[in-house]
């Protein structure tokens, strides 16, 4: 019976390699960070101890003010208009006997193929002044000046910024949603249509409630990834900030401040601070969404 | 098909081909591998065209002059991005660090933070002061302004590897057509008279200035004796200079009454704007002119140069912006044998002046300008001798000075450029001095928090 | 009829730019500005990859990328189905900690790690090499969780009878259960390779020479090289995205299946 005692041991063996990947590379590093923190540094050589002057300075920091500002307004835009479309798109796409369905999905879901590096560097000479095919479209449609520059002008690389992560991301997130809508069961439409409550009721009471633990994950994992944005501004831009810092970030600020200004201890900081800002805005999201609806799942 | 092979391998088709690929790709990479061979001396530089001309003359480097003895050397492009990055993890770990190597003036001033004696460049002071078979020592050939940049706390630590002039560049053609003489500008009022007649809102500009970022606000700044940062290294760019620039500079790049557009501030679209005659002139440093023929081919005989115009009759008729060093690093193992290929790189005349011609970059050391390269009339400008221009200009040119915080510097005052273009599209005159003022003086401020913020 | 109409216009908005970088790509010199999707067939070229391979490194990218990428999967896909495995089908001490180490690394973000793992490679002497790229991402904590869940629907049963064969352990892992979780690592494949082929900063911030660079570090290098040559650009970008595209045909289905599942069923 020696598979029993073999038994025992496997799972420890098994889980071995996580175990020491993630200390080595998880909780070493997240201790260092903590340590770091209170370090004023350059390079992995010169570090002073400062205490909390870090976290002090960060609290005063006008950059960083305008980098947790524009990463705030960005996960809204994100939250607020990514969701309701991916939602919609999952919607239609659910509507029994709809021809071709796997091709839409497709479809829809073929920016995401490109990631965002690639599509970064695509949508630099899409949004181009003068012969960009961004300003063409809208030149004909709206009578937009084909000078208009979507990354040049303070005021409109933000919304560059959201339109881009829009087309990356909406077929994305449709794919969760169109997947728990083809869950919801079909006699709980019935039973609703017998009683008498029209589409829109229906999509209240039933399909709501039926998604509702995915489309709460679907809100968090989106939120946590709208808070880490940096490759798409800033490859957008260049590995620039864009004009007037209007496409700065807290994960740009984080980058420029540990590998540009080879301040790791500065760059640690400012990732506590995000961190500290992702888990409470995820817990809170939780609550709500648990409390709300009766915490399915 | 798919089915049999996925029978075969027990855990699907997918990792099976990634396995593949892994494998095949991995020992590419390994088959590539490094070189391991020996080499007496690493030179990095991060411009291709400074690699390019580099390459062509490295062979012939020769230790002591005459001796037999052929240095193995190995030249390595590094990309701009990267190089300081790369620069500065070499030399916190001690390890593979290039003896010699070009740093841009921008990023140059982090190398020199710090603790004098802990900077990553050695003092090339002793160096410059020898003398060579003419009698003049280094010193006395090299542009002093330009050696200014690359000085800190009295210790050069690199050698300047340009001038960098800056003249206007503009189409010829549509000057003749709209019957212009360039000669006639020779202050800014005359250029912008000229200018507000050009210009036909969104459809042609006089000038290309950058609305977004300090290219063109720095260099307009050191024109007018300005600076970021003044010979001691303390921030000025909230002195008065500063402030009349920016009042002075706003309504040319925003309101109803400029003349310029920035419809991109390099790549392809800043030289179709160009060629397209959007923009009629642009400033222009020397290794510009440069990219321009690389890239506008077909703009041959139609563009030509004159030097910028004045702030008042008789001013200064160029700037400089940015620049290239070449350093030593304290870690080679042989300075001598590096000093050596640094001069015989940036001081020897049999490549300093044909190299000209491939670059159209201005070398900084002096003694290399009565080559006649520098005297050839160039079909591209329009038959003029731009060379000619450059060396009249250079001793005119102001100096910039580094800092480890050039860059905050430079994010600090692009963000007030553009709060002030803003401002003024909105409320024009009305207020505008005082805006232009507090918000240089806040950003003023952020700069030198950080800077007394940082204990090195 | 309006749904349809709906769907079209939404699929326009999605492919259009797709479709402009395929017409970029084939498009030479000046006809990149002249027409803004495809001239006429006549002057479609092909002079945009070759400058492509003749200016850039561009093959050792493609080379760099393709070994980090599918290296970074298989030491993944092995990882995580073992740790997959032994939390489904066992039960053990510390299997609660276990669960709650890996939801956290789900919560923090991973960026406050960047500084002090960026000194840790570089004490580990890994800076600029591939070990340094790929060993913080041995394992994927999310394919964990997705292993765990498809391996709980193998019945105990078939684990038992295995053993009374006299299957070790890890026999029963690799010819009961792996085989079983077929669609589940085809998912995970796409998955993780997709992550990795797009990842930009960590390997940014590691690799510092020319030679070592993979795919997206190389086109981002791209602008301003010599000259500057939009067409090349995007005919870098369309041959970069192709790998994932050929992925994603053949692992469509599983790719559904194994994305949603986690969400759902969960």
């Amino acid at each position: 019976m020696w598979y029993r005692i073999q038994s025992r041991y496997a799972p420890y063996l098994f889980i071995a390699p996580f175990l020491l990947l993630f200390a080595l590379f998880w909780a070493y590093p997240l201790v260092q960070s903590l340590r770091l923190s209170l370090y004023a540094t350059s390079g992995p050589e010169s570090q002073v101890y400062i205490g909390l002057d870090n976290f002090r300075f960060l609290l005063s920091d006008p950059d960083f003010h305008l980098a947790v500002w524009n990463t705030l307004i960005y996960a809204l835009f994100v939250v607020v208009v990514q969701l309701p479309l991916s939602l919609g798109l999952a919607v239609l796409l659910n509507r029994p006997g709809l021809k071709l369905r796997n091709v839409f999905r497709f479809v829809f879901f073929s920016p995401h193929l490109m990631g965002t590096v690639f599509a970064s560097v695509l949508f630099g000479l899409i949004f181009a002044p003068r012969f960009g095919v961004f300003n063409r479209v809208l030149h004909l449609l709206v009578g937009l000046p084909m000078n208009t520059r979507w990354l040049g002008d303070a005021d409109l690389v933000m919304p560059a910024i959201i339109i881009l992560s829009l087309w990356l991301n909406v077929g994305f997130y449709m794919i969760y949603l169109l997947a728990a809508l083809q869950g919801v069961r079909p006699d709980l439409y019935e039973a609703a249509r017998v009683d008498g409550a029209g589409s829109w009721t229906r999509f209240l009471h039933v399909t709501l409630p039926g998604i509702w633990p995915v489309l709460l994950f679907v809100l968090v994992i989106s939120t946590i990834g709208a808070f880490r944005v940096f490759e798409l501004p800033w490859l957008l831009l260049q590995s620039t900030t864009g004009p007037d810092q209007s496409g700065l970030f807290i994960v740009t600020y984080l980058y420029q401040n540990g590998f540009e200004a080879a301040d790791l201890g500065y760059a640690s900081a400012i990732g506590w601070l995000l961190t500290a800002g992702v888990m409470l805005l995820t817990l809170v999201q939780l609550r709500i969404g648990g409390l709300g609806r009766g915490g399915e799942s | 098909m798919r089915d049999r092979l996925a029978g075969v391998i027990p855990i699907g088709l997918a990792p099976a081909v990634l396995g593949v690929v892994a494998v095949v790709a991995g020992s590419l990479v390994l088959a590539r591998g490094e070189s391991d061979k020996h080499q007496d001396i690493t030179v990095w530089t991060f411009s291709n065209t400074h690699y390019d001309t580099f390459m062509q003359t490295v062979p012939g480097f020769r230790h002591n002059a005459d001796s037999d003895d052929i240095p193995v050397i190995d030249l390595q492009l590094v990309h701009y991005r990267v190089l300081d990055r790369r620069l500065r993890s070499t030399m916190w770990a001690g390890m593979d660090v290039p003896d010699l190597v070009e740093v841009n003036f921008n990023r140059a001033g982090t190398f020199f933070r710090g603790p004098v004696d802990k900077v990553g460049f050695i003092d090339l002071m002793p160096y410059l002061q020898r003398t060579d078979a003419t009698g003049l020592t280094y010193l006395d050939r090299v542009l002093p302004s330009r050696l200014a940049a690359y000085t800190d706390r009295g210790r050069v630590f690199g050698l300047p590897h340009d001038v960098h002039p800056y003249v206007i560049a503009y189409r010829r053609d549509i000057f003749e057509a709209e019957g212009i003489d360039p000669d006639s500008i020779e202050t800014w009022d005359d250029f912008i008279e000229v200018g507000r007649r050009l210009t036909i809102p969104d459809q042609r500009y006089m000038l290309q200035l950058d609305d977004t970022g300090v290219l063109s606000f720095e260099a307009l700044l050191l024109q007018r004796g300005g600076g970021f940062f003044d010979s001691q290294g303390a921030l000025t760019i909230d002195n008065e200079t500063a402030v009349q620039t920016m009042l002075w500079f706003v309504p040319l790049v925003a309101g109803d009454q400029r003349i310029s557009d920035n419809p991109a501030a390099q790549g392809q679209a800043f030289y179709k704007a160009i060629g397209d005659g959007y923009i009629v002139c642009f400033l222009c440093p020397d290794w510009l002119t440069k990219k321009i023929e690389m890239n506008l081919p077909q703009l041959a005989g139609k563009l030509a140069l004159m030097p910028l115009p004045a702030v008042s009759p008789g001013g200064r008729r160029t700037t400089v912006r940015s620049g290239t060093m070449l350093g030593i690093t304290a870690d080679t193992p042989d300075p001598e044998l590096a000093w050596e290929l640094a001069t015989y790189l940036y001081f020897d005349p049999a490549q300093v002046g044909p190299r000209f011609r491939q670059t159209n970059t201005l070398p900084a050391n002096r003694d290399a300008w009565d080559d006649p390269v520098f005297r050839e009339p160039r079909a591209y400008w329009s038959g003029q001798r731009i060379g000619e221009l450059y060396i009249r200009l250079a001793d005119q040119a102001p100096t910039q000075y580094s800092s480890p915080f050039q860059e905050q510097a430079a994010a600090k005052v692009g963000q007030a450029i553009a709060g002030a273009c803003a401002y003024y599209r909105q409320h024009g005159d009305a207020g505008f001095e005082t805006y232009v003022r507090d918000s240089l003086r806040d950003q003023a401020k952020a700069v030198r928090n950080q800077i007394q913020r940082n204990p090195f | 009829m309006l749904l349809y109409t709906c769907l079209l216009l939404a699929s326009v908005v999605m492919l259009t730019p797709l479709v402009w970088l395929i017409a970029a790509a084939f498009k030479q010199g000046e006809d990149f500005f002249v027409y803004d999707f495809f001239p006429p067939p006549q002057r479609l070229s092909l002079t945009n990859f070759r400058s492509l391979f003749d200016q850039l490194p561009f093959l050792s990218f493609l080379v760099n990328s393709l070994f980090v990428s599918s290296a970074t999967v298989i030491v993944q896909l092995a990882f995580s189905s073992l740790g997959g495995f032994a939390l489904a089908k066992y039960s053990f001490r510390g299997k609660r900690v276990v669960m709650f180490l890996m939801l956290s690394t789900l919560v923090i973000p991973p960026e406050v790690l960047l500084a002090p793992l960026y000194e840790l490679i570089y004490r580990l002497g890994l800076m600029d090499s591939y070990r340094g790229l790929i060993a913080p991402h041995a394992v994927s904590v999310f394919g964990m969780f997705l292993f765990a869940q498809s391996m709980k629907q193998v019945p105990d049963d078939l684990l038992l009878a295995g053993r009374i064969d006299g299957c070790t352990e890890f026999g029963l892992y690799w010819r009961v259960v792996m085989p079983v979780s077929r669609p589940m690592i085809g998912a995970f494949c796409l998955i993780a390779f997709m992550s990795s082929w797009n990842s930009f900063i960590w390997p940014l911030i590691v690799l510092h020479s020319q030679d070592n660079f993979t795919l997206p570090l190389g086109l981002n290098q791209m602008v301003g090289v010599y000259k500057e040559d939009y067409g090349a650009l995007m005919a870098g970008t369309l041959l970069s995205v192709l790998p994932v595209a050929v992925l994603f045909f053949a692992l469509q289905k599983e790719f559904v299946a194994g994305l949603t599942s986690g969400a759902v069923k969960g």
